[in-house]
């Protein structure tokens, strides 16, 4: 029950970071998803499929404190957890270009998936050229944050495997 | 398939307000509360550090010992601009007869592609949906969603925004849409109309979200094409959205602000 609140609180903690400082640290146009390099960590470092729910609820906590459409981000998350669960066995996920790429690749995704469904449900409200001329940045933005961010998740993660041993986690 | 159903639940009966949107946005409201305070104090440490570079050495070396030696002072003098604003914001609200309420932006939205913003005040205060959001520079944007302590504001930046507006010299209206980006553009003027790069843009009061004459904008380019209807037209905020810091809320009823 412990080991839960704390991975709430670190969740919160990262949705509170997102949405205050990172505006500080990046004033232009193009921020970096913290929540979406948590999304594809967890999709690799939980264990059996819970890292595809853990990805999903808290791309619901970022739909929540998002002006855009309610649920896009739980199924875009999702579906990073769900990816990453899944090839997780079959690829090598570690050190900065692995990351790099990988993160990426799922914004690019990311950034679709918004993309397809604000046109789609919300019948052509966003500028595809804005969407497209950012989307790249955004992915390298995040491609280069991501490894950064995966060592602090490893530190956290190991450190609550030693105060709180538990199996949620994959073996460290 | 639940995210298929919150996204059509969302998308077709826009007015609802989701009793999970509102218990996680209680939850991080006093944490966005306190990181945009840590955050505002260090912008104002390095905002200060930066202006002392550019005077001379004399004053540099008098103020940098200041702001050592007085970290009061310092307080005092953010406390006074906070004043200054909120004098500035309470005093252009109140020229009109509308109640209203002057709150504090805490947070910005989670993702990349959304322009909104968080502030401090929600239906404990009398803030509902669609009510229009200013500063004294200008329109800012209008609440999406209000929970109890805070709301969302979507910005007049946003690609899902649009302000019914109109020239403040020629009386030529359009309306003006959110890019996405820290531009607007002002969309539906005819090639014939006659608008110059600076002219004014304000607020025609018709679509009952924005009343009549708040400043939207300012002309900065202006592309005309023989063969369309419209011009292309792209107008720069007058409210610099990324840094604003308290805003006017301006609400409905006879509440008293």
């Amino acid at each position: 029950m412990t080991y839960l609140v704390l991975i709430i609180a670190l969740v919160f903690l990262l949705l509170s970071i997102q949405t205050t400082f990172l505006r500080v640290v990046f004033p232009g146009d193009i921020v970096p998803d913290l929540i979406l390099i948590a999304a594809v960590y967890c999709g690799i470092h939980l264990k059996k499929s819970r890292g595809i729910w853990v990805a999903a609820l808290i791309g619901f906590f970022q739909d929540c404190l998002s002006g855009g459409l309610l649920g896009v981000n739980f199924l875009s998350k999702g579906l990073a957890g769900l990816f990453f669960c899944v090839i997780k066995d079959k690829i090598i996920v570690q050190g900065i270009i692995p990351i790099g790429f990988f993160i990426f690749a799922t914004s690019l995704v990311d950034g679709m998936i918004y993309f397809l469904a604000m046109t789609s449900l919300l019948g052509g409200q966003v500028k595809g050229n804005f969407l497209f001329s950012s989307i790249i940045l955004f992915g390298v933005c995040n491609a280069v944050i991501a490894p950064f961010l995966f060592y602090i998740f490893d530190k956290v993660r190991q450190w609550l495997h030693r105060k709180f041993p538990s199996q949620v986690f994959e073996s460290i | 398939m639940f995210s298929l159903v919150l996204m059509t639940v969302n998308a077709r009966y826009d007015k609802v307000n989701l009793f999970f949107e509102s218990v996680v946005v209680w939850f991080v409201s006093p944490a966005q509360n306190f990181f945009t305070s840590v955050a505002n104090s260090i912008t104002d440490v390095f905002d200060h550090y930066l202006f002392l570079v550019e005077v001379s050495n004399e004053k540099d070396r008098l103020l940098l010992e200041m702001v050592r030696l007085s970290k009061k002072n310092n307080e005092l003098l953010e406390r006074n601009k906070l004043l200054e604003r909120s004098s500035n914001l309470t005093e252009f609200a109140g020229e009109d007869e509308r109640p209203f309420v002057v709150a504090k932006v805490i947070g910005y939205d989670a993702t990349q592609w959304s322009k909104v913003i968080f502030i401090n005040r929600g239906t404990d205060h009398n803030v509902e949906k669609n009510l229009s959001v200013v500063t004294d520079a200008g329109v800012v944007g209008h609440i999406i969603h209000a929970s109890l302590k805070s709301s969302k504001v979507l910005l007049i930046t946003d690609s899902r925004s649009a302000v019914d507006s109109l020239f403040q010299e020629t009386r030529k209206s359009g309306i003006t849409v959110g890019t996405g980006e820290d531009i607007c553009e002002m969309k539906f003027v005819p090639t014939s109309a006659k608008v110059s790069v600076g002219d004014k843009v304000i607020s025609s009061g018709l679509g009952g979200v924005f009343p009549k004459g708040l400043m939207v904008g300012t002309v900065v380019d202006i592309v005309k094409q023989d063969r369309e209807l419209f011009q292309d037209i792209r107008v720069a905020t007058s409210v610099d959205l990324s840094s604003v810091e308290e805003v006017v809320v301006l609400l409905s009823g006879q509440e008293e602000g």
